[in-house]
């Protein structure tokens, strides 16, 4: 027999699931429920199309990089340009969606964990689109080193709550949204903000970030008359390369690359490549997938110089990609990144987030390997204005330290 | 099957405590004395939690615990060898609490095995639903005379109740929804009918949970449920004013 819930995907292989507290079941099944009802609704579907394209600015480019091209002397690569979305990340196509879900369901507050600040801030100017209260859970050691992003969410009207827990960064976060969110599930939706956690969230993320991947296949096909041979993208949680990934899935000739924190390097502790050295599968915030773990299961500390790759799970599907070979990751260091960011900004013109910075880090190390006629596709998931306090504290240290000493004087 | 949870709860007379360490804090040492002072206390049911980075189910308290003990680097096998060491020498019935990924790391048969031979009478694994792949342990935990305890809410939808029915033993531990207020605490009578409803429909004893505080908690609950769940209180009473604080409000607790 076959049930309404067997229409969306609860599990990828074996990875997923909805392994939570059963305090937190009532409000899965009620967001499960929710979406289903209105995922394919012509007025859901409608509303949200019209925000994508007149509030965010949708479609985003599918921009041809003719210099890195030349320079690199490979592939052809074409960037997707998610950065020039409203409020610089492709974040907001999941928060947007999310959003209007929470109004529909009844909600009148939303919460979100944020990591750089980048979904919090998605989630904090939706909940200003919608006249809905907003808090953001941030790690205490994310608010100090991503203000910029805090204070425009307190511009927004949200409050961040920082976290003190545990690593103070976004695991930590996590824990402390569903946390709240178990002692608030009537009147609050939880607006996740990458393609894991519990079920329905892999899917219902998955699905709104799929955008991505739809403009840029209708995009390539009108501008190359066939379909790209790469697709590159960089994976934290991993919500922008789903995005982008899953509208191609089932193409054959499609190699998909994953470009993760290779941070400092391989030590522990060090980086946040789940799938380098021997991964490890478990059972954390809600979700079977690959987690960067001890041999007991405790999970491990991660770096990153991008504190939206700087996570020690990964989005399910994606795990169940990687077991497939469908997907494969890289590690890309720290060094590699910010090299990778500064070759985009000159050669292009696009300063890129140190995030999508990876996958640009990927593109280079592959490019130059391809034939010449084959067609690749970049996701520049966001763009990298955000990221100035760290890569002008890496890139012009004195003179940026001159200039923040100055503003201190002035203020005071 | 029938283990020291049995056999505490059949010779009980009015409410039994059952209360909650985490294990390696503030030590192994005095997680023991601690046990011993609640054993003399007539504590029968202890819960023994082996701590983890990201305890989905605990509040600030408890939580903060947890890290301090795996900073002091208090691995799963510490936590077995604590609960061996009291089990033989106490007449008490622990549970080991934790959370899935202890249990998926180790491999939920080791985990099990490791379990019974510490002496330990039940386990909690209140992120670890039945309908999951992984998540169907009861009969294993059975096999080996531990009880499966599971962990349900007020709110947890029928259908659900139903599967957690059909596994759980032992008892069965819900959390409440109470208004507390400065002067006291009262239980509304939707939460009075919830749990009776619940023990009737249950065929188990109920183990009631809701951040009990005071002695009066406790007492509201006696006739009530079968066992007062006590968990951070106990942590603030012992890192505010030491051991002979948390003597005081078990002491009180059962008067």
């Amino acid at each position: 027999m076959s049930t309404i819930s067997d229409m969306l995907p609860r599990h990828f292989g074996p990875y997923g699931g909805r392994y939570v507290p059963e305090m937190l079941v009532p409000a899965l099944e009620e967001l499960e429920q929710g979406y289903l009802k209105y995922k394919d609704d012509p007025e859901f579907t409608a509303e949200l199309a019209d925000l994508y394209q007149n509030y965010c600015g949708r479609p985003t480019p599918l921009y041809f990089a003719e210099n890195l091209t030349r320079e690199l002397g490979g592939c052809k690569i074409y960037l997707k340009l998610e950065g020039l979305a409203h409020t610089g990340a492709h974040k907001i196509n999941n928060a947007l969606g999310q959003a209007l879900l929470a109004k529909r369901l009844g909600k009148t507050k939303v919460i979100a964990e944020t990591g750089a600040g980048q979904h919090g801030l998605a989630s904090a100017t939706v909940a200003a689109r919608f006249g809905l209260e907003c808090k953001v859970f941030m790690g205490e050691v994310d608010v100090r080193r991503q203000y910029p992003n805090v204070y425009a969410m307190k511009l927004l009207g949200a409050e961040v709550v920082p976290v003190t827990d545990g690593t103070r960064t976004l695991k930590d976060a996590v824990n402390a949204t569903l946390k709240y969110w178990i002692q608030n599930l009537k009147d609050t939706h939880y607006i996740l903000g990458s393609a894991l956690g519990p079920f329905p969230y892999p899917v219902m993320v998955r699905d709104f970030q799929s955008v991505i991947g739809r403009e840029a296949r209708a995009q390539i096909m009108e501008r190359e008359g066939r379909l790209p041979s790469h697709l590159v993208a960089c994976v934290g949680g991993g919500s922008n390369s789903i995005g982008l990934f899953h509208p191609f899935l089932g193409e054959k000739g499609i190699r998909f690359h994953g470009a993760e924190a290779g941070g400092r390097g391989p030590e522990i502790g060090d980086n946040a490549a789940r799938f380098g050295g021997s991964p490890k599968v478990g059972i954390v915030q809600g979700y079977k997938s690959y987690f960067l773990q001890d041999e007991s299961g405790q999970l491990q500390d991660t770096h990153s110089v991008s504190a939206g790759l700087d996570y020690a799970g990964v989005g399910p599907e994606l795990a169940w990609l990687f077991d497939q070979n469908v997907v494969e990751f890289s590690p890309i260091t720290d060094v590699k990144a910010l090299d990778a960011f500064k070759r985009l900004t000159r050669l292009e013109g696009i300063i890129p987030a140190l995030e999508s910075s990876h996958a640009v880090a990927r593109a280079i190390e592959l490019a130059p390997t391809l034939p010449r006629d084959e067609i690749m596709i970049v996701n520049i998931s966001g763009r990298g204005d955000k990221d100035i306090f760290i890569t002008a504290m890496e890139l012009d240290r004195e003179n940026w330290i001159a200039f923040l000493e100055n503003e201190v004087r002035h203020g005071k | 099957m029938e283990n020291r949870i049995d056999l505490a709860l059949k010779e009980a007379k009015g409410i039994q405590l059952m209360t909650h360490v985490v294990a390696g804090y503030p030590s192994l040492n005095v997680n023991a004395d601690l046990i011993r002072l609640m054993a003399r206390r007539g504590v029968r049911l202890v819960e023994i939690q082996i701590p983890f980075t990201d305890p989905l189910a605990d509040g600030p308290t408890i939580m903060r615990a947890n890290q301090a003990a795996l900073d002091a680097g208090i691995t799963p096998a510490h936590c077995f060898e604590l609960c061996a060491a009291l089990s033989r020498e106490l007449d008490v019935a622990f549970m080991l609490m934790t959370y899935a990924n202890i249990p998926y790391a180790l491999g939920m048969e080791a985990f099990l095995d490791k379990a019974a031979a510490s002496g330990a009478s039940g386990t909690i694994l209140p992120d670890l639903p039945w309908d999951e792949a992984d998540g169907d342990y009861a009969q294993a935990a059975r096999q080996r005379g531990l009880h499966p305890i599971m962990v349900i809410s007020p709110d947890t939808p029928a259908p659900r109740l139903a599967g957690i029915l059909e596994r759980a033993s032992g008892l069965l531990y819900t959390t409440l929804k109470v208004g507390i207020t400065g002067a006291g605490t009262s239980m509304d009578q939707a939460g009075v009918d919830y749990v009776k409803a619940l023990k009737a429909k249950a065929g188990l004893p109920i183990a009631a949970g809701f951040g009990i505080s005071r002695p009066e908690h406790v007492r509201m609950l006696d006739g009530l449920a079968d066992v007062a769940v006590i968990g951070s209180h106990i942590i603030n009473l012992m890192d505010a004013d030491g051991l002979g604080a948390v003597d005081d409000f078990l002491a009180a607790c059962q008067e």
